[in-house]
């Protein structure tokens, strides 16, 4: 038998794990408007992009959001998080995603790691009365094998840089080698966003800057597409 | 006692209700205090709609000041909200200035907000927080133009922090139900830039409009779409919120370099849903 925070971080890896079939291979998460418009050539290019999405949405969305999970005092708390978190999504394609790749995370993570709350969180979604969101689910599930919160927040931010970037390197493309450069990067920006995010409230989550925002709507009537965000 | 506590840190309080009266939208209540004052009312067509004018005698919301907006629509009424002129935030080193709107609409009640822009001039901070508690079969739409103000270098986008956050609930069985939740943050990045990537992307002015409406279907959609594509803004347009008792929403936001080409996108919205959902006429604010 594990000890407990060898346990918890193994479980943190398997669920953070790029590799993970959650179906985020197939979401950009609005680069690819900047790629359409042909703002995003290149490594400088690129890595502003990743540093303004983590300062953004994986701060004010993301990383709240698995930091209200923690500060939940019921799983009534989760639920409303499940629906705020969905209602403030406006794009539809980041709240189709995020609904979808939370569905499988939770699938996954409720089979191999469960608990009253992802339990819950399952049956919910199964009657249609909770949506999820990948950040919501990881937040719980996380949350059970007692991985601390910073910990929790930082590899969900982690994982997610990494599966939009190798997205960037397929689809730009960039080289491997540039990809690695700029997670190296970000490590930084992360670090800030687990910082900040711990001094936001329940208000905060979902605030966003307008450009990122509209080009996650006109990836909806891009024509050609390679994402499904 | 809550509510003198609450009036006592009010800088400007408007509360109004309308209801309906043979046809016609008619205030069944109106209150104002301090620095928000409310004009006469216009009816600007043949719809019974009233028209009511916000204005802020000061000429400015100023720095840690809070502003209440307390408005109800009932049943079958008609409310349009406009101001006189734009809203004002100079340099607030006492803090961010804060306006606070809550709105009920009742069944088939309507709503329009179309302010004038919102300026936030060099090392202004402001907070905008805004609930709508609506009936399935009410109408609401509401529009925001915020432009940055001027620095005496010349340069712009010196203020602090913008923040816009909206929250539209839907009343119905089972209790109110979030149907969306608009948020706005506009905060120059660690770099101190804010024309930059996902930010203002290079322009001046930024909008925003949501409509919330059971009737919204595909065709209004696809028009109200293509309305955004051929605008003279970077746009995008999309369906949001949730499933909340059968009402619908659509949200639209801008990028654009004049508070005109915002404006102009927002009026052609507000009319098209007039025009499918009312028959009434076209917006004509005539500023009195």
């Amino acid at each position: 038998m594990v000890n407990t925070s060898l346990a918890s971080m193994l479980g943190m890896m398997q669920l953070t794990d790029s590799a993970l079939p959650t179906g985020a291979f197939s979401h950009s998460l609005g680069f690819e408007t900047y790629m359409h418009r042909e703002e995003l050539e290149d490594e400088a290019s690129f890595s502003a992009w990743m540093r303004m999405f983590v300062e953004q949405q994986l701060t004010y969305t993301d990383a709240l959001a698995i930091r209200m999970v923690y500060a939940a005092h019921s799983f009534d708390d989760v639920a409303d998080l499940d629906e705020l978190v969905t209602a403030q999504a406006l794009p539809q394609q980041i709240r189709d995603g995020g609904i979808t790749m939370g569905k499988r995370l939770l699938s996954l993570a409720s089979a191999s790691y469960p608990s009253e709350w992802a339990d819950a969180y399952a049956a919910g979604v199964a009657d249609g009365s909770l949506y999820s969101h990948q950040a919501v689910v990881w937040g719980v599930i996380a949350r059970d094998l007692e991985v601390p919160v910073d910990e929790a927040v930082a590899s969900h931010l982690y994982a997610t840089v990494i599966s939009l970037t190798q997205n960037a390197v397929r689809a730009i493309p960039l080289g491997q080698n540039t990809g690695q450069r700029v997670i190296r990067a970000a490590q930084e920006w992360i670090a800030r966003a687990v910082e900040e995010s711990a001094a936001l409230d329940e208000e905060d989550l979902g605030a966003i800057a307008p450009g990122l925002e509209i080009a996650q709507m006109q990836h909806e009537r891009q024509r050609a597409r390679l994402f499904m965000s | 006692m809550a509510t003198e506590h609450e009036t006592h840190n009010w800088a400007g309080v408007l509360k109004l209700g309308v209801t309906e009266r043979n046809g016609r939208s008619v205030a069944k209540s109106q209150y104002h205090e301090g620095a928000l004052r409310i004009l006469r009312p216009h009816y600007l067509d043949a719809s019974g709609q009233v028209t009511y004018t916000a204005i802020n005698p000061g000429g400015a919301y100023f720095g840690a000041d809070r502003y209440l907006l307390d408005l109800k629509v009932e049943q079958g009424a008609s409310l349009l909200l406009t101001t006189q002129s734009a809203t004002k935030v100079y340099k607030t080193p006492q803090g961010p200035a804060y306006q606070e709107m809550t709105v009920n609409l009742g069944p088939g009640a309507v709503f329009e907000y179309v302010p004038d822009q919102l300026i936030v001039y060099r090392e202004g901070a402001y907070k905008q927080r805004t609930l709508v508690t609506m009936d399935p079969t009410a109408s609401l739409v509401m529009s925001e133009i915020i432009t940055p103000g001027w620095a005496p270098d010349g340069s712009s986008f010196k203020y602090q922090e913008l923040r816009m956050r909206t929250e539209i609930r839907v009343t119905g069985e089972g209790g109110d139900k979030r149907l969306a939740v608009d948020q706005l943050r506009l905060k120059p990045s660690e770099l101190g830039d804010i024309r930059g990537v996902g930010l203002m992307e290079g322009h001046s002015h930024t909008g925003q409009l949501l409509l919330a409406d059971a009737r919204i279907d595909d065709a209004l959609y696809d028009e109200l779409a293509a309305m955004v594509e051929g605008s003279n803004t970077l746009s995008g347009i999309t369906r949001a919120g949730r499933d909340a008792h059968g009402v619908h929403c659509v949200a639209v936001r801008s990028l654009a370099n004049s508070t005109a080409d915002i404006a102009q996108l927002h009026q052609d919205i507000i009319n098209l849903t007039r025009k499918t959902w009312r028959y009434q006429a076209k917006l004509d604010l005539r500023k009195h």
